[in-house]
């Protein structure tokens, strides 16, 4: 059972009632007041098309959708924090990170659609690798990007999305073990939202998560993932250990899945309700609001365009994925080498003059 | 104002169906884009459903308890003006038409970004026709006999090559022993049976090659291109008789009354030369031939052949039936020459050696009439006003009509027959 | 006689044998509480407690490495992998140990282990959800292979499989969970390696396992309209491969097609086309065809039904046959 509160040991600025835990950390962020309501302005987008997915999904037209909701902080907070040469690594959650790095989220939600996989067009040009599905494959692959940033001396990062399941898997391990051995530049975004589909965090790893950094060479840290001024800190010294000290961090970001593992899972077999009850009080776009409200940074007209813009940036998804055509499957034979062998060619010859046939070609 | 419907979406990989529990809404009710609509029940979870669209419900399709099948009409709309599309709800229309199966049955669609687990997608499609295996037995046995082929064929062994060679040839494998390995049928085994006489349920079949293959192509053609007409006299042979008795004395040799016959027809052809003609169809021309060469129809084990008597004109009876003894043994014996089977312009045929008084024979292509000689006997003939049993013989000459009239002919015969019944006409023709 | 879904007959085979031995445990991710994301586990735990029916750590490779480990303490372990492309992970452990381990004894031990994996496509799953590996594992010599195709083979194969002494990957096609068949979920000695002949036909037979089968008797009644009379053969094991099975249909009705998800090169496919023509070469009117996925990575959902052998691809190649 995943604690209601958050641990003791966790970076915190923002208290859950939006009052400042921490004035020190506060001062010194490096974050203007139109930083501040950009951050908000994320978040708010975030969430609303997080609710726009999943209600598409409930109508059809995507296939399945894993929620972010109550995740926000730790998504905005820490994408925000990076550079635009930083390279992104997601898993299969992370919308919220691709909109604050200006990724096309139609694109992105294609791949929900199952229109495409990876849901990111030129993956290598936006600095933002294909939605990893097998968990913690990608944590590999961030720190292979991050040993090949640092041969060309690059002042540049990767950071690494992952939850707390995927720090069971082998992958995780031999990723921490090589950026350690190597010096990556890379940041380990552990969001620990307490469940891995029904797998409660107490079944799922004995030991704290920041805590497993240690073994393999390098700092971890824990934040209240919830508090996106928190995150944002962290990761912002994350990135610049990395960069100049060529030194990884793992940072675990304690947060919560308030939604179910997908629009496929029936969290109401294992999730208790009394616990979702428990971290509604802890929502992050909730205390952060209250916090820019208390710094009079926001104000009605702000939120009220907030608002608007996030029906708007949700209505441009729906617009853009209700009834959206599937691809040319002819054209997907062009996609699985440089150049079309003759056994792939006489497939997709037979594909074609099926499709002829049918009067689809 | 367009009425939309919207059909049960799959809710969560592979689902097939779920309960209604609760509407959250009810008929008539306008309702906002995302609104909750209903609660269902899937396999898997409890699933309220959102609005795809803003507009007023039409009708609600089911009641709580009920199972909708995934596809199925869930809710009626009647959408806005400007609602965007959706596949949910198009696809509706288009299910419309496709749901339905060949057999009435309603098959489910593609209704969620691609899905189908029914083949629901390819039921619009085009569906190949087959054609049942034809049987492989010989074409010409009977259709009972094809099911217990098909079965004995599959018994057998043989490879595929020589199946198919079996199948263009029409050969029934199950009829054949195999030589191969372990009986297996081989190409040369096919090749055979396709020569040899085959049992079947018609009767003994004999496969005709080589001459008899000829003679059979030439008399369809001959049947075919020549317009036949035969006409029929009777002559008392009385004389004939008397000359070949004479003859045969003389030669100290078998003078044939076939002979006789040949050298008057050859006088007859001097005055009616058409008789020994033959026809050139592109030309349009009657081709006289100024030489007499008189084919005799022989018949042989190997069928009916005709060697000729070149130049009949120049010899005398006596060396014509010595000729004629002649080529038929040769012929027989299978040693005539090609020259001496061919150049013919006139055929004469000996119906009579096996007891035909008269026939009607084919022409004998590219001449234009053949004579058929019957059996010379005793009849019953009728002379000034009395009855007497006098040697007859019946005169049978087919021809060409395009280059002979029926007056044509029987001027010829009326010539012939008056040759064989005067003593002195007859005496006149070289011995 | 009741109607049951696959995943009921599933269930079903694992309480049965749970009941009979109590050295039979099941572990994985999600399998407990929640009763697997498809509910193939659904109660087990509440049944049998949480020292016989346990949830794992997210770790594939670990899962089946732990597997092992029980199997040597004396347990059953009967491991469920969530999807058939996680499997992967744990392929180490598979090929380098689950398989290899009784021929490394010299035959003094096995690994009675069961990895039930889902497979196949055409549910309209994210990329990852749809693959068809058997042949991986078919080609990994020391592990028998099963894929069942409906509710009562699956019920009495998974139950076999459990009492295999030897390692059993248990493939179950995930378009079919739900699919329903009537009959009594009572062991019937079926014995893993026997195909079974679910459509009788004379003019050709229609090879195939797991999901194709469905597809291969829609095939058949369509052929029907036509006159021809389609066999379909459910090979139902796919190693040990009931040879006997196969080449008794081929010599029957002399063309054969075999159709499958996976892609073609290098597919299963192969090895039963190299069978037929091996054993019953002198009784084929054609050649054997293979009717497969393309050879690309599993595509889209939106674009599947392109990929996977549709009716009339399974018809066009009867086709061929017909007219060779």
């Amino acid at each position: 059972m995943t604690a209601v509160e958050q641990p003791k040991d966790a970076i915190r600025i923002l208290n859950p009632d939006g009052s400042v835990a921490d004035r020190e950390a506060r001062e010194s962020l490096d974050l203007k007041e139109e930083d501040l309501r950009a951050l908000y302005r994320f978040m708010a987008l975030a969430r609303q098309v997080d609710i726009e997915c999943t209600a598409l999904q409930r109508q059809g037209e995507l296939a399945v959708y894993p929620p972010l909701i109550g995740q926000e902080a730790a998504q905005v907070g820490s994408a925000y924090a990076l550079a635009e040469e930083d390279f992104v690594f997601p898993s299969y959650r992370e919308a919220a990170v691709a909109l604050v790095r200006g990724v096309d989220l139609v694109e992105y939600m294609h791949f929900h659609r199952g229109t495409r996989h990876g849901g990111i067009e030129d993956p290598i040009g936006k600095r933002f690798a294909e939605i990893s599905v097998p968990v913690s494959s990608q944590t590999l692959h961030a720190v292979g990007w991050a040993m090949g940033a640092r041969k060309d001396g690059a002042n540049a990062c990767a950071i690494v999305y992952f939850g707390d399941g995927a720090t069971s898997q082998g992958d995780f391990h031999e990723a921490c073990n090589f950026a350690g051995v190597f010096g990556a530049p890379v940041i380990f975004l552990c969001q620990n939202n307490g469940w891995a589909i029904s797998v409660p965090l107490a079944r799922q790893t004995a030991g704290p998560i920041w805590k497993k950094a240690e073994g393999y060479g390098f700092p971890g840290v824990r934040v209240d993932g919830n508090d996106v001024l928190a995150t944002y800190k962290v990761t912002r010294e994350a990135a610049v250990r990395a960069r100049s000290e060529h030194m990884p961090t793992l940072i675990e970001a304690v947060t919560y899945r308030m939604g179910p593992h997908s629009t496929a899972d029936d969290r109401s077999r294992y999730q208790p309700q009394v616990e979702i009850e428990a971290w509604q009080e802890l929502d992050p776009l909730v205390r952060y609001r209250k916090f820019l409200e208390a710094e009079d940074a926001i104000d009605a007209a702000f939120t009220e365009q907030v608002e608007s813009d996030a029906k708007d940036l949700a209505a441009s998804i729906r617009k853009g994925i209700a009834g959206a055509p599937p691809l040319d499957v002819r054209e997907m034979f062009d996609w699985v080498w440089g150049d079309l062998p003759p056994v792939l060619k006489r497939q997709r010859d037979e594909v074609a003059s099926l499709l002829e046939e049918a009067g689809d070609g | 104002m367009a009425e939309r419907v919207f059909n049960l979406p799959d809710l969560g990989e592979g689902l097939e169906d779920a309960e209604i529990v609760d509407w959250k809404v009810s008929e008539g009710d306008t309702v906002e884009l995302n609104q909750p609509l209903i609660e269902v029940n899937t396999a898997k979870a409890l699933v309220e459903i959102p609005s795809p669209l803003a507009g007023r419900i039409v009708k609600l399709h089911g009641a709580a308890g009920d199972v909708v099948e995934v596809g199925a009409p869930l809710v009626t709309f009647e959408a806005e003006a400007g609602t965007p599309p959706s596949a949910e709800t198009d696809a509706a229309a288009a299910a419309g038409q496709k749901a339905t199966g060949g057999d009435g049955q309603s098959k489910r669609e593609a209704v969620l970004v691609g899905y189908g687990v029914e083949e629901g997608a390819g039921a619009g499609k085009r569906r190949p026709r087959l054609k049942p295996p034809g049987p492989r037995k010989a074409p010409a046995a009977a259709a009972e006999a094809a099911p217990a082929s098909e079965t004995a064929a599959r018994e057998v062994k043989a490879t595929p090559p020589v199946r198919r060679l079996a199948r263009e040839r029409g050969v029934d494998l199950a009829t054949i022993t195999g030589t191969g390995p372990e009986g297996r049928i081989t190409r040369e085994d096919v090749l055979g049976a396709e020569s040899a006489p085959a049992a079947s349920s018609e009767g003994e079949r004999v496969p005709v090659k080589g001459v008899r293959r000829m003679i059979a192509e030439k008399m369809a053609r001959a049947w075919r291109e020549v317009p036949h007409v035969t006409t029929f006299h009777t002559a008392d042979a009385t004389h004939v008789e008397a000359l070949r008795r004479k003859l045969t004395g003389e030669s100290g040799t078998k003078v044939s009354a076939l002979a006789i016959f040949v050298r008057a027809l050859v006088d007859v052809c001097g005055r009616h030369p058409k008789l020994n003609s033959s026809w050139d169809q592109d030309a349009h021309e009657i081709v006289l031939k100024g030489k007499h060469h008189v084919g005799i129809a022989t018949d042989t084990e190997r069928g009916l052949m005709v060697p000729v008597v070149h130049d009949a004109g120049d010899k005398g009876i006596s060396m014509i039936a010595a000729e004629i003894a002649e080529l038929v043994e040769a012929t027989r014996a299978g040693k005539a020459t090609l020259e001496q089977l061919t150049g013919g312009t006139i055929t004469i045929t000996n119906v009579g050696t096996y007891g035909s008084s008269f026939g009607t024979p084919i022409v004998n292509i590219p001449e234009v009439a053949i004579l058929a000689v019957g059996r010379i006997e005793d009849r019953a003939v009728v002379k000034d006003g009395q009855v007497s049993a006098r040697p007859s013989v019946t005169l049978s000459l087919s021809f060409d009509h395009r280059v002979l009239d029926g007056a044509d002919a029987d001027k010829a015969l009326t010539d012939l027959r008056e040759i064989l019944e005067d003593p002195e006409r007859l005496g006149a023709l070289p011995s | 006689m009741a109607e049951v879904t696959m995943a009921q007959a599933l269930t079903q085979a694992l309480r049965h044998t749970m009941v009979e031995d109590d050295r039979v445990l099941v572990l994985g991710e999600d399998v407990g509480k929640l009763g697997g994301v498809f509910r193939i586990t659904d109660k087990l735990q509440d049944e049998f407690g949480d020292e016989r029916v346990f949830d794992t750590p997210l770790a594939e490779s670990g899962i089946v490495g732990v597997s092992i480990g029980l199997a040597m303490a004396g347990w059953k372990p009967v491991p469920e992998m969530q999807f058939d492309a996680f499997s992967y992970p744990a392929l180490d452990q598979v090929i380098s140990h689950l398989a290899k381990y009784r021929f490394r004894s010299a035959d003094t031990m096995s690994m009675p282990i069961v990895m039930r994996i889902p497979c196949g496509g055409g549910i309209g799953a994210a990329e990852h959800h749809s693959e068809s590996p058997e042949a991986y594992y078919a080609h990994t010599s020391g592990l028998k292979v099963v894929m069942p195709s409906s509710p009562i083979d699956a019920f009495n194969l998974l139950v076999r499989a459990i009492e295999d002494p030897d390692p059993v990957i248990f493939f179950e096609p995930k378009g079919r969970y739900w699919s329903k068949e009537s009959g009594d979920l009572e062991p019937n000695g079926l014995p893993i390696g026997k195909s079974r002949v679910v459509r009788e036909g004379s003019h050709g037979t229609l090879v195939a396992w797991g999901g194709m089968v469905h597809r291969c008797l829609e095939a058949a009644s369509a052929a029907a309209e036509d006159g021809v009379e389609l066999e379909v053969l459910d090979l139902r094991s796919l190693v040990p491969l009931d040879v006997d099975g196969l080449v008794a249909s081929a010599r029957k009705t002399g063309r054969v097609v075999v159709v499958h998800e996976a892609p073609m090169t290098a597919g299963f496919g192969g090895e039963v086309v190299a069978r037929v023509v091996e054993e019953a070469f002198d009784h084929l009117e054609a050649p054997v065809l293979r009717v497969t996925g393309y050879d690309m990575p599993y595509p889209p959902a939106t674009v599947e039904e392109h990929y996977l052998p549709s009716v009339e691809r399974i018809l066009l190649a009867i086709q061929r046959t017909l007219d060779h």
